[in-house]
């Protein structure tokens, strides 16, 4: 699913933001990127999603080469991604529901395709009943779940999330996390960039840990339903 | 395998062409709505804006409206351009009848006025007061005369003067006279407001376009973050043009229908003086405005600048914003 071969990413300020990574996620599977703020988990992101370019070395994601991806071809492949962000990036002038259907307007799903798949997703995080709210009316946790519906509802094979849980009590990052581990159970890959050790410690799944632009360690831990996924990888 | 778990599901495979034809004539329809919400829910600052383009618009409008009028009114004033053939003064009756007959049967002449000795003096004692005067003399001083009236065909200046050089050679014709000199002048002046006026709308057709430009632009910036989050979830470049595209079909749009309002209006205003002065002249004219194809010619126009200029702002503006 991502496959990066000597990744490196330089700044143009200079900053050298990741040095020579090399890792590989397989389909199906779910694993944590760790580090203190800095180490590069987020350009490690970024570049997944295309919001940065390497400038070293190969990324491919899906089988594709973004090395190779035309500035045209960017929203193909972020369709391919579903992204949960700390900050939520949701639209305030929009309902829970339109902020939820974008991804599937922009691609163009039929209307009651649309409404049908926007529902499934709201009911998935437990939000259907507010649907018609805005999200400014939404508490911090129930505006992340609007994200990650968001971020489902075209049912992307790959879900990148970064620190999701970055601004919420433990008890609702757990139930986060439980989300996470649901769309796994049901073949979707995730990778979870966070700096919340303890609430990593507790899921069992193999954590990448980064310091200093470089990959420094690759645990595998995994759960139980994980540990094929991982033999491959 | 159920189709909904397949992942990596990002098109709407499977929809058909009619499906997905008319989820794009619904997002057009909701794009649309929402680009006229948005210039009519911030009222103030979007009706300047209107306004702007409006004011621009009207001013070479206006003037091609009144260049067309003084166009009309000077083609009432034809008659000026009139062919006075004074004829040597021995003639028989009978011949100038019969060179009136042969003039009347030539390419571009509408009439011929026969005008006889006799006539002509007698307007003249009428119209001049010196019935005393001419009543000493023992013959008729004047001449006969054939007043030709081109056809409307031949009304311009050029045809009336190959005329008059066609009349002068007809043995019987003593002088020939064109009154054009101020015919001349006229189409003169107004072929070069003609010209003035085209400037003057293309500069303000640059403007509108500039104007509607900067407005976008503005409104790019304004959305920046709503940009940067549909790009993220996979927009491409015309998703994110497309609102932006009919908010500025609307200005257009709007400020053309003020600029129509606006025109009526003055013209409106002007009606009654310009009818009042006619009637000083003796004239029938009437201010002329635009009929309904000119007026529909005046929305699409303005519509067409303000998709033109968004079309020209938005590209550039939402290439430079990516999702940080």
């Amino acid at each position: 699913m991502i496959e990066f071969a000597e990744v490196s990413k330089r700044y143009p300020n200079g900053q050298e933001a990741l040095r020579n990574v090399t890792f590989q996620l397989a389909d199906g599977e779910m694993a944590f990127l760790t580090g203190h703020s800095g180490a590069g988990k987020s350009t490690l992101l970024k570049l997944i999603c295309l919001m940065e370019r390497a400038t070293a070395g190969q990324v491919i994601i899906n089988g594709k080469n973004l090395n190779r991806t035309s500035r045209r071809k960017i929203p193909a492949v972020r369709r391919d991604i579903g992204m949960i962000f700390q900050d939520h990036r949701l639209l305030f002038d929009r309902s829970v529901f339109d902020n939820v259907a974008l991804p599937l307007m922009i691609a163009g799903y039929p209307h009651r395709e649309i409404g049908r798949r926007v529902r499934a997703a709201l009911d998935k995080v437990g939000l259907l009943s507010k649907e018609k709210h805005s999200p400014i009316m939404l508490s911090g946790g129930e505006q992340q779940r609007v994200g990650i519906a968001r971020a489902v509802v075209n049912k992307p094979p790959l879900l990148l999330a970064d620190e999701p849980t970055g601004n919420l009590d433990p008890e609702l990052s757990a139930e986060i996390m439980r989300l996470f581990e649901q769309f796994n159970q049901v073949g979707v890959s995730l990778m979870i960039a966070s700096h919340d050790l303890s609430l990593i410690a507790q899921m069992h799944y193999r954590t990448l840990v980064m310091k200093g632009g470089r990959l420094v360690g690759d645990q595998n831990e995994p759960g139980e339903e994980q540990q094929e996924a991982d033999h491959e990888s | 395998m159920n189709p909904d778990n397949v992942t990596g599901a990002s098109l709407s495979r499977g929809a058909s062409v009619t499906d997905r034809l008319k989820m794009l004539a619904r997002l057009h329809k909701i794009e649309a709505r929402r680009g006229l919400f948005e210039i009519l829910s911030n009222p103030l600052s979007n009706i300047m804006t209107v306004l702007v383009i409006a004011i621009a618009l009207a001013l070479p409008a206006g003037l091609q409206i009144m260049l067309k009028n003084a166009q009309s009114l000077s083609q009432g004033w034809d008659g000026a351009s009139r062919i006075s053939l004074y004829l040597k003064t021995d003639l028989p009756e009978k011949r100038i009848n019969q060179l009136a007959e042969e003039i009347k049967q030539q390419d571009g002449v509408a009439s011929v006025e026969v005008i006889t000795q006799q006539q002509a003096l007698d307007d003249f004692i009428d119209g001049s007061g010196f019935a005393d005067a001419i009543s000493q003399l023992d013959s008729n001083p004047l001449p006969p005369v054939l007043v030709i009236q081109p056809a409307a065909s031949h009304a311009t200046p050029q045809a009336s003067e190959l005329m008059l050089a066609h009349f002068e050679k007809i043995k019987e014709v003593d002088v020939a006279q064109l009154d054009l000199d101020w015919v001349r002048k006229l189409y003169a002046l107004l072929q070069l407001a003609e010209k003035a006026a085209s400037a003057l709308a293309l500069a303000l057709a640059l403007a509108v376009l500039l104007i509607v430009g900067n407005t976008i632009r503005l409104s790019v910036q304004n959305r920046r973050d709503e940009i940067e989050v549909v790009k993220l979830v996979g927009a491409t470049d015309a998703f994110i043009r497309r609102p932006f595209l009919y908010t500025g079909f609307w200005y257009g749009f709007l400020a053309g229908v003020v600029c129509w309002l606006l025109l009526n209006a003055s013209l409106l205003w002007l009606r009654e003086p310009v009818a009042n002065l006619a009637g000083l002249y003796q004239s029938e004219f009437q201010l002329s405005g635009l009929d309904w194809q000119q007026s529909l010619q005046l929305i699409a126009l303005s519509c067409a600048l303000g998709l033109l200029g968004s079309w020209l702002s938005v590209g550039r503006h939402i290439r430079q914003i990516e999702p940080r």
